[in-house]
């Protein structure tokens, strides 16, 4: 048999990872360790009833590596993808994670347009692949990876985002 | 927040499609399975195995007590919480004995607190014995001090059992009715009344911090203070010690108090004193207002259910194994 010296291993980023390093650090780590949110949390529940609800004359859901894209659909011959939000409080984000499979696109060779879409705003915006992101994606994908190798996540800070995030109890357990 | 479902009555559990409904005397009750958190069964009720199947799916513990009102066992769904690490973490802190050390003292620490809190509330309220319960709060601040000298989890134990024996000397002082004397603590079978009602409450705090475990990466049978066996679950029990006092306890004095049980309310069963139906629905019914009673968390920024309070301990709890921060038992300012 030949002999098959092994990859070393990298641990696989996802569209969800990137979105919470721009937010928050502390929930990168708890994803990849598998700490679930509380799913009995009201806007979990409604992050899944959107997803169900909204687009429902599109595409949905295409997975593929460790990504997986909300909609997927071709306008005038050029392929145009979308990541549906609940709100654009946090759009930075958002756009990284659209950012992240256009990038992931382009290295299998597929030029693609990104939409950020808001269907509770009625909005939308276009996000489209740039050097400047491109380096700033590779820094935040580096930086997952060395978050996820911490033995402990990184302390809870209070952001506006906690106000509703479904970790906010478990961060905040304590008395103070 | 989600519903506890209480059964007194005999009858059927059922799934119909994607709903669920229990059948007594040919009418038929439907349960709004999404805000169905758990379900205790008191009475006579037969389960189908597509009701277990949808249970277990919709994630809703069963928890069944016998017609005594003894806790008899849980149908406990599959987990759907995986997380070796919290697992892992969970065990280390098991089989290292500083580390379990520390999490049993932490816990009977919690513990004590709590009996101190009651006995601190009712010491400017009873009409006698306030010497009593001053005496008491001091040996109870005793114990809390020699918790750091105990090097067993035995130890541990013994301070715990000494501190609530201190405690519930407290008791007659603050019922003050000669209906309910305590005595001596007696349980299975419980021989006077107000055993009865302490081992009924109990057992009803042990089963609510199960349902709570199953809502976290926790094991529930591995615990700290109470010695795993795997034979039954045990950090339920390390859990429930914290909030004894003041979910259960105190209501037992409220609902004397306010003479909402009476001796009326209990059989007398071979060779022990038990809780009547309705004694059992009244403490569920009054037990379950309690629970849903709220107050506010500062940290958190907001307010909280009484119930909440145990699901925040095990958070704390698992951040305390995973190495994030050390616990400290909550505290309660009530």
């Amino acid at each position: 048999m030949a002999d098959v010296k092994a990859a070393p291993y990298e641990m696989p980023v996802t569209g969800v990872h990137i979105w919470y390093y721009f937010i928050c650090k502390r929930e990168v780590w708890l994803i990849v360790h598998q700490i679930a949110a509380d799913q009995d949390d009201e806007n979990v529940d409604l992050g899944r009833f959107f997803n169900d609800q909204t687009y429902q004359r599109d595409k949905k859901e295409l997975s593929f590596g460790h990504i997986k894209i909300d909609r997927v659909r071709e306008e005038r011959g050029e392929l145009v993808i979308g990541e549906v939000k609940k709100s654009s409080r946090f759009k930075e984000s958002a756009r990284y994670q659209l950012l992240y499979y256009l990038d992931t696109l382009r290295q299998m060779g597929i030029t693609a347009r990104g939409e950020l879409l808001f269907p509770k705003e009625r909005r939308k915006e276009i996000v489209e692949w740039t050097p400047e992101a491109k380096t700033k994606l590779d820094k935040a994908i580096a930086d997952i990876r060395k978050i996820a190798r911490f033995p402990v996540p990184p302390p809870p800070k209070k952001i506006p985002f906690c106000q509703k995030c479904a970790y906010r109890e478990y961060c905040w357990a304590e008395e103070g | 927040m989600k519903k506890t479902l209480y059964i007194f009555n005999n009858g059927e559990l059922r799934r119909k499609d994607n709903s669920l409904y229990f059948e007594t005397d040919g009418q038929r009750k439907f349960i709004p399975v999404e805000d169905t958190n758990d379900i205790f069964i008191f009475g006579e009720v037969d389960v189908t195995k597509r009701f277990l199947e949808f249970a277990s799916q919709k994630e809703i513990c069963v928890h069944y007590f016998n017609h005594y009102g003894y806790y008899m066992g849980t149908f406990y769904p599959r987990e759907h919480l995986n997380a070796g690490h919290v697992v892992l973490k969970q065990a280390e802190h098991y089989l290292d004995k500083e580390k379990r050390l520390t999490l049993a003292r932490l816990f009977v620490k919690g513990s004590i607190g709590q009996m101190r809190r009651v006995v601190k509330y009712y010491t400017s309220r009873v009409k006698s014995g306030q010497e009593q319960l001053t005496e008491c709060i001091d040996r109870l601040d005793h114990h809390l001090d020699i918790l750091p000298q105990q090097k067993s989890v035995e130890e541990l134990m013994a301070v715990e059992g000494h501190a609530r024996e201190a405690y519930y000397s407290t008791f007659d002082y603050i019922i003050g009715d000669a209906d309910f004397r305590f005595e001596k603590r007696s349980q299975r079978p419980p021989l006077n009344r107000l055993n009865a009602l302490i081992s009924f409450g109990n057992s009803l705090c042990y089963t609510m911090a199960l349902s709570e475990i199953y809502k976290t990466y926790l094991d529930p049978r591995i615990g700290y203070l109470h010695a795993t066996n795997f034979r039954r679950f045990s950090l339920n029990l390390d859990l429930a010690e914290i909030f004894k006092p003041i979910f259960v306890d105190r209501l037992i004095f409220y609902l004397l108090n306010k003479k909402m049980l009476t001796k009326e309310e209990f059989d007398r069963q071979t060779g022990g004193i038990l809780l009547s139906e309705s004694g059992k629905r009244t403490f569920v019914a009054e037990m379950d207002k309690r629970l849903k009673t709220t107050i506010s968390h500062r940290h958190l920024g907001r307010s909280v259910s009484y119930r909440r309070l145990m699901r925040l301990e095990l958070y704390k709890i698992q951040k305390h194994i995973l190495g994030e921060k050390e616990y400290e038992p909550y505290q309660a300012l009530w």
